[in-house]
């Protein structure tokens, strides 16, 4: 056996990757596409440090207006920013 | 030797010290002086820092003493009694006779000195010379008595005391505890002394372990606190302290609940397989209604307004074609088309008509809630009135038009929503409605197209939006919640159409995690400074990174293969 199967002492992934979802959604979008096995992992991987950029920008915009909770404007602007950033 | 700092008492030792020092050696043998000497300055150079560091522990001290013994049985052994002058006896015996000594100290040092000075005494009478020393060294010895008394009476103390104790047969460790009083001396003395023995708790019995207070849980405080968090729900979504719990799927199920009346018509509605998928969407989007009925209503009081009129007149097809009509000139001629188409397919004209405008509905996405509160509203005071099972089918299509019917159709009221139940049911396939009821769940009709596209997406979308609300570390509206999970769909759409553009340059048709780490480069998450396999350790947990992180196991395997 070349793989552990079970990590000893640790049945439970504390953050899972939803990787049915990501399939799925993949699936969804380009039907005549495959993906490989691991390939969501590092979809989700890839969603991981997208999140955080996102989330810390938004911040920053709502500390600007001085607002004590994040709103839509906020997020969108983040959101602008971000998905330039990330386009690649 | 320096002049030893003449410290507050003067013990035997330095006078001792003293006396060899200033004392001319007046041997005849001079070539063992410089063994003498020798040994004086092995005596010299641990005596001024006794004498400084007298307060000190005496583990230095049984060090040297330990040391010095050695030294000594080698020179006793070495030297042969022609050698060992009483001077250097004395030397020896300060060397190793510790301050205050282990066990028998003045029975060990007594006799020291005194066979010492027997020997001595001895020599003495072959060595002439050594006479006069003699009599120096020896009203030193017996001056020592007297002036450790005054001098060092903790010491005294303790000697004696552990004397008597040692006549009387106790045990030792006994003794360094009563001579212990005050002192850091004897304190570490103490601390030698008891390092053999038992450990305290051994000894002090009275030292008991608490035994641990153990408070029985009370069931009903617990249930109770439960009960209360439950009928709390958060208006604004507060940071989670773990980013990811357990995705939210269980939200259908709860709405569920939520509206008994409904399910209860759609359980009749087994037919009506395409209602599932809207049922799916419309149980999550419903989700939202509870939270938010205020605010759709607010806006689309109106439009409610002018429906409402016309609802509790009649639940006849006559406000449902005016409904329909209506609809029809808001929808658009597409919407009329495959009115047509589905209106003949359905036996019903009312719902035909309901579910053009749902196919139009469909389309423009996004006032879902309003569509949701107005149906929800709709729903529960239509129940009563809706005669056929169709109403069963309108409650499923009403939600689960939810998520395709549009804002701009606020008509859609109770009346409406039949019709816009067979929306749903036409559009996945007429074919799938009759082998649709035996699949898994009787109560939710189920389709194979936007159902999974909805719901499951919604859950997949908040697994992430609670990461989001993770890292934000502010309160969150629930309106930028879903923004968020819009952005989220954005990128998802980047993200797939990137690696399929990455793949096709490729000549491949599977995407492969190399396109993946381009797509990243890209994004300047990889560069040559941080490589993949540094982010997939740093961000994903050991179970993935195995699967991705080629390692090499025994039997010359890798995982995974490359």
């Amino acid at each position: 056996m070349a793989f552990l199967t079970t990590v000893p002492q640790r049945k439970r992934v504390k953050w899972k990757a939803p990787r049915s979802f990501l399939k799925r959604v993949f699936k969804r979008r380009k039907p005549h596409l495959r993906l490989e096995k691991s390939g969501d992992l590092l979809v989700h991987l890839n969603c991981l440090l997208f999140v955080p950029g996102l989330a810390e920008e938004s911040r920053t915009n709502t500390c600007e207006n001085k607002c004590g909770i994040i709103n839509k404007e906020h997020i969108l602007t983040a959101a602008k920013a971000i998905l330039k950033k990330s386009r690649g | 030797m320096a002049d030893p700092c003449p410290d507050s008492e003067p013990t035997p030792r330095t006078l001792l010290r003293r006396l060899l020092d200033t004392a001319d050696p007046r041997t005849p043998r001079r070539p063992h002086r410089t063994g003498a000497g020798a040994q004086k300055t092995l005596l010299e150079t641990p005596s001024p820092r006794r004498l400084r560091s007298q307060t000190k522990t005496t583990t230095r001290q049984w060090s040297y003493g330990a040391k010095s013994i050695g030294r000594l049985a080698h020179v006793q052994t070495s030297g042969h009694l022609e050698k060992q002058t009483p001077r250097t006896l004395l030397k020896n015996i300060l060397l190793t006779a510790p301050e205050s000594s282990i066990l028998m100290p003045e029975s060990v040092v007594r006799p020291a000195p005194a066979p010492q000075v027997v020997q001595s005494s001895r020599r003495k009478s072959s060595q002439g010379s050594l006479e006069l020393q003699l009599p120096e060294l020896e009203p030193p010895t017996t001056l020592a008595p007297g002036l450790l008394a005054p001098g060092r009476k903790k010491q005294r103390l303790r000697l004696s005391v552990f004397q008597q104790e040692v006549d009387q047969g106790l045990l030792v460790s006994h003794e360094p505890r009563g001579n212990a009083d005050a002192s850091s001396l004897t304190s570490s003395l103490n601390l030698t002394f008891a390092t053999p023995l038992q450990p305290q708790s051994v000894r002090r019995p009275g030292l008991a372990r608490k035994p641990p207070t153990r408070r029985t849980v009370d069931v009903g405080v617990f249930l109770q606190d439960l009960r209360d968090t439950d009928l709390a729900p958060p208006n604004i979504v507060l940071e989670d302290t773990q980013p990811f719990s357990q995705p939210l799927v269980g939200c259908s199920p709860s709405v569920h609940h939520s509206l008994p009346c409904p399910s209860q018509t759609e359980a009749e509605d087994a037919r009506r397989t395409a209602c599932h998928r809207t049922w799916s969407s419309g149980p999550g989007l419903q989700n939202n209604s509870p939270g938010k009925p205020g605010q759709f209503l607010t806006g689309t009081a109106e439009e409610v307004d002018a429906f409402a009129l016309g609802f509790p007149t009649t639940s006849s097809s006559v406000p449902v074609e005016d409904g329909v009509q209506i609809l029809q000139d808001g929808v658009g001629e597409e919407a009329e088309n495959r009115i047509e188409d589905d209106a003949l397919s359905v036996s019903d004209v009312k719902e035909a008509t309901g579910v053009q405008e749902h196919t139009r509905a469909e389309e423009p996405e996004g006032h879902t809630e309003v569509t949701e509160a107005e149906r929800s509203e709709a729903d529960l005071s239509v129940e009563d009135e809706e005669p056929e099972g169709s109403s069963g089918i309108k409650d499923t299509s009403g939600r689960t038009a939810s998520p395709e019917l549009t804002s701009s159709i606020p008509e859609f009221l109770q009346t409406k929503q039949l019709h816009q139940f067979l929306e749903p049911a036409l559009l996945p396939s007429a074919t799938v409605l009759s082998s649709e009821p035996q699949l898994a769940k009787p109560p939710r009709p189920r389709t194979t197209g936007p159902r999974p596209r909805q719901d499951p997406y919604k859950a997949g979308l908040s697994h992430y939006a609670k990461l989001f609300s993770f890292y934000a570390k502010m309160p969150m509206e629930k309106k930028a919640l879903e923004m968020v999970e819009k952005c989220l769909d954005k990128y998802f759409q980047h993200l797939c159409d990137d690696l399929e553009v990455f793949a096709a340059h490729a000549g491949r048709k599977t995407v492969k995690p190399e396109d993946l780490e381009l797509l990243m480069r890209r994004q300047g998450l990889v560069t040559n400074q941080v490589s993949l396999h540094v982010l997939v350790e740093r961000h994903l947990p050991l179970e993935y990174r195995q699967l991705l992180i080629p390692c090499a196991f025994s039997g010359n395997s890798v995982f995974p293969a490359q």
